[in-house]
């Protein structure tokens, strides 16, 4: 701690088998590098580094902003789950990304269903304040992952061509306490942003979307 | 019947101590004066040579002695065929009015003289008659009036009730002059308490009379002190507050004969007990001043009664309670947040008082530069333009929040203009920390830094270091009954709670508070021992409160925090609700106090200003009055040319009961404002509060009117003293002086010393 206003604080989860480790996709490359683009498109008094902290940490508390991702692979631990469901309900704000398809939503469903059991996962409309917190965003592109982003075409990463979603989870008073960005890779886009033949309508949309989270995040 | 001193006075001198005071000492020699001065050479002389020339064994010192011994002999006989006398106006008996004044206020039932003070006056003006009536009678034709609100003339005692709600001394004293003016009036003596309750200035009255030459005796009827009685002295408590809120009174209790005891206060609404709290009381002729705190939870005009428990052996048990009415109001306090960064604390600010429909937070955040996001406005054009930048736009709100926001960024304009939003518009000013805040923000030497309770240090240029600390808070006695800071409702309770909160962190260096500044918490920690977390004051018309940390949603978020404790939201509710909870209005109507009697003339006074805070005099203000019965009384309402901006009307309380008083203004057919107030109209009861005799009062007045101060004890010399007054018709008596015992006394004193000396020196 050194008194900065904001972190960008990673979520460090259990996962399932080989992919146990999914928390770390990206990381730190992606977490830093946005954070170049938030401090110099917004006056956040951030933390230039990356900032890991396990869901079962109680300084967990201490960062009210919260990224994880891979969240198909997701294996929460009671300690986690306890961890994170105190975050959430003492006003904490969560953002999900990267990860695909029906069966990984399924994995994130389950986990997600065992820390907020009461609360539904809904749609996040199109004219919701998140998507005009800083930038006006008017739709939801999805982002795909650096090789097919490289490679142009095929966007997605499903079996089967899918659409991205943008979801959350709100509570009794209305307020956002989890956005899931779903069949979208934001976190490459922030990582990959400096290379010259990364397309810039995907880096564009990654960074406006994840500065708009920032923004949200901090003021509702 | 005189008092002792009075008598051995008399005795000795053969008059009474008011025939010197009122009389003029003249010698009234029979022969001429320069007669007396030759005898008395030649009586003196032959003796003082005789003592120079005696030899033998007399030293220098014992001549002298007896020489002085032996001339004041002379002397003293020299004075005594001089005739001293004294010349004393008297007046003509039976040519002369006296006015007696009877209190027939409630206070002279309080028997604090073993019967109850009114059966004095029963006894001394009753038919039965006494010494006293008879002694005045003799010398004077009397006039009776009794008072109380007013006075009237009476012709007996039995029209006395005693039932008078209120004592004004002052006011009867010029009815009673006015009344008596054509006769040749040798004085008032006014028997009373001196429980005097009115709002009358004495020292008016007393002018007058003074003037006139009306010698005003007094009798003061009761004791000084009770032996045992607890009184509420005074009641201090907003008179409008919001719904919901935390409230805290002061009440200053007073006592006799329970110093160290403990005794129970409780508040109650409606009759339902709101609060309850033991009350050590101070020691004897001290002030116990106790907090109350309570919550407000209904709206409307609310009375809440301040009442401790009466105990055994209590004289007066009326002044035991003490009602206070309070306006509850239900309405929304528009505050605007600046916030010149994202920062959580927006976040949980706005989560603090999500549920406090009485608070509306307007938030303007700077998201990049020249970025703005604007929350929670109520028209689309709010603050489109930025921070405000006319008074207009700047004063609707009730408070301010200013956030980590640089000084620079502001117009010199602006910042003054944030700083007459306190002082002239009266509005709730709160500083918050960050690296943008207070001194780090550039605030030092500003409009702002005048206005502020704290201290700011001007940063040195070029430096680039910068200040962090992670400080525990404590709460200060000051904040123990702050109505911001109550987190429980015993201040035991809210000093453990405030110490048990997780450290919050603070860029901001401030450890000074400014005079008058009230500093409610400290914090602890490393390199910021004693740093000022909260401090208030208030500044013009408005408030103003420095909370120089960066992250008070740390006490929502902290893991140690229950998820259902509800200290954040308390404490911002609270914070919010106490800074905008005076603000004036555009109208402002009044009435001088909450509660009146049956028949008082009540004055309403209304403050008018424009939407810019500007004193408006060309308006038309109308006050509607709503009796307790339903009757309407609509009032035209006159600019008082005395003060800007400022309109009177008046009328006259002539039922028990709330009066609502509505007051609405227009200017050029537009609608300027309104605004309510209450008074509640019942039977008085100042009576029993301060009912101990005020002999201090009552001898000021005899004193400074040429009268005298008497008690029951020492009453029956008063016939005989009012005689000699140069006020109505008067004859001059010569009182002669050479027969006075102490005359007397004084030759047989320095003859039989002379005698004695000599003897004792062998010479007789």
């Amino acid at each position: 701690m050194n008194g900065r206003e904001f972190y960008f604080t990673r979520a460090i989860y259990s996962g399932h088998g080989w992919r146990g480790n999914s928390w770390e996709t990206d990381f730190p490359k992606a977490d830093v590098q946005f954070l170049v683009g938030v401090r110099r498109y917004t006056n956040i008094d951030a933390y230039e580094y990356e900032h890991p902290v396990r869901l079962d940490d109680p300084e967990l508390r201490r960062f009210p902003f919260l990224y994880a991702l891979e969240v198909g692979y997701m294996a929460l631990n009671p300690a986690e789950i306890e961890g994170l469901r105190s975050y959430l309900l003492a006003g904490g704000f969560l953002v999900i990304d990267d990860f695909w398809d029906v069966g990984e939503w399924q994995n994130f469903e389950y986990e997600i269903g065992r820390v907020l059991p009461e609360y539904p996962i809904v749609d996040i409309p199109l004219d919701h304040p998140l998507l005009s917190a800083f930038y006006e965003i008017d739709e939801i592109v999805q982002v795909p992952q650096v090789g097919l982003a490289a490679r142009g075409g095929r966007t997605w990463e499903c079996y089967m061509p899918c659409q991205p979603a943008l979801r959350g989870i709100f509570d009794e008073q209305g307020r956002l306490m989890v956005v899931i960005n779903w069949n979208t890779d934001l976190g490459d886009a922030w990582e990959w942003v400096e290379q010259p033949w990364y397309p810039f309508t995907y880096s564009s949309f990654a960074y406006k979307l994840g500065i708009n989270m920032i923004i949200y995040g901090m003021s509702h | 019947m005189g008092s002792p001193p009075a008598t051995v006075f008399e005795f000795l001198f053969k008059y009474r101590p008011v025939v010197f005071d009122n009389g003029q000492f003249v010698l009234h020699a029979p022969w001429p004066v320069l007669l007396f001065i030759v005898i008395g050479l030649a009586l003196v002389i032959p003796p003082l040579l005789s003592y120079v020339r005696l030899g033998g064994k007399l030293g220098t010192a014992d001549k002298a002695l007896l020489a002085v011994l032996r001339v004041s002999v002379l002397a003293v006989l020299v004075f005594c065929l001089l005739r001293p006398m004294l010349v004393v106006p008297t007046v003509v008996p039976q040519e002369n009015y006296l006015g007696i004044l009877l209190d027939d206020s409630r206070s002279m039932q309080v028997a604090d003289a073993g019967q109850a003070r009114s059966e004095f006056i029963r006894e001394q003006f009753g038919p039965e008659g006494s010494e006293l009536l008879t002694g005045l009678s003799e010398r004077f034709k009397l006039r009776f009036f009794r008072f109380s609100e007013s006075l009237q003339r009476i012709s007996g005692s039995d029209e006395l009730t005693f039932t008078g709600s209120q004592t004004r001394l002052g006011h009867a004293l010029d009815e009673a002059r006015s009344e008596l003016s054509t006769l040749p009036l040798a004085g008032l003596i006014v028997f009373t308490d001196g429980a005097d309750n009115s709002e009358d200035p004495l020292t008016e009255s007393v002018l007058q009379l003074r003037s006139r030459g009306v010698p005003v005796h007094t009798v003061g009827i009761g004791r000084e002190q009770f032996e045992r009685d607890i009184e509420i002295a005074r009641v201090e408590a907003p008179r409008v507050v919001l719904e919901g809120s935390a409230v805290a009174v002061d009440v200053m209790v007073t006592h006799t004969g329970f110093g160290g005891e403990t005794v129970q206060l409780n508040v109650e609404d409606g009759g339902r007990i709101v609060s309850a709290q033991a009350v050590e009381l101070q020691g004897e002729g001290e002030v116990t001043t106790v907090r109350a705190h309570f919550e407000v939870t209904e709206t409307g005009p609310r009375l809440f009664r301040f009442r401790i428990l009466p105990e055994l052996e209590e004289l007066v048990d009326e002044n035991n309670e003490r009602d206070v009415l309070i306006h509850v109001r239900d309405r929304r306090e528009k505050i605007l947040y600046f916030e010149g960064e994202p920062r959580f604390e927006v976040k949980f600010l706005r989560r603090a008082i999500a549920e406090d429909d009485n608070l509306h937070v307007v938030i303007l955040q700077r998201t990049a530069d020249n970025k703005f996001q604007r929350y929670d406005v109520e028209q689309a054009d709010e603050l489109a333009g930025g921070f405000p930048t006319t008074r207009e736009e700047l004063f609707q709100y009730r408070g301010i929040i200013l956030g980590s926001v640089e000084a620079s960024f502001f117009t010199h304009g602006q910042l003054e203009m944030i700083a007459e939003f306190v002082g002239q518009r009266g509005g709730g000013l709160l500083a918050l920390g960050g690296r943008n805040a207070l001194g780090q923000g550039g605030y030092a030497g500003t409009p702002i830094s005048n206005i502020l309770p704290v201290v700011l240090e001007p940063r040195p240029e070029n430096d680039s270091s910068t200040f962090f600390s992670e400080v525990s808070v404590e709460l200060t006695p000051t904040g123990r009954s702050h109505p911001v800071t109550q987190l429980s409702p015993t201040p035991e309770g809210s000093a453990e709670r405030w110490a048990g909160l997780p450290a919050l962190s603070t860029v901001n260096p401030v450890f000074e508070v400014k005079p008058g500044a009230s500093t409610l918490l400290t914090g602890h920690g490393n390199g910021a021992e004693g740093v000022v977390v909260l401090a208030a004051q208030r500044f013009g018309r408005g408030r103003v409160v420095a909370f120089p940390v960066q992250d008070s949603w740390i006490w929502q978020m902290h893991a140690d925090i229950p998820l259902d404790d509800m200290t954040h939201e308390s404490f911002w509710r609270q914070l919010l609700r106490w800074l905008v909870s005076s603000v004036p209005d555009q109208v402002h109507a009044a009435v001088p106090k909450d509660r009146a009697g049956v028949g008082e003339r009540l004055t309403i006074t209304t403050e008018v200003v424009d939407s810019a805070y500007l004193k408006v005099n060309d308006a038309h203000a109308t006050a509607r009055v709503t009796t307790p019965s339903g009757l309407e009384q609509a009032l035209d309402m006159e600019w008082t040319v005395e003060r800007d901006g400022e309109y009177e009307a008046s009328f006259v309380a002539d039922e028990n009961g709330l009066y609502e008083i509505s007051v609405e203004v227009n200017r050029d057919g537009e609608l300027l404002g309104n605004a309510t107030s209450f008074v509640e109209v019942a039977e008085p009861v100042e009576e029993y509060f301060g009912a101990q005799m005020r002999s201090t009062l009552l001898r000021r007045v005899a004193e400074e009117t040429g009268g005298r101060f008497y008690t029951p004890q020492t009453v029956g010399s008063l016939p005989e003293d009012v005689r000699y007054t140069e006020s109505g018709s008067t004859v001059y008596e010569e009182k002669d002086l050479w027969d006075m015992p102490i005359v007397f006394f004084l030759l047989l004193g320095l003859v039989a010393t002379e005698w004695g000396y000599r003897r004792a020196r062998g010479l007789i």
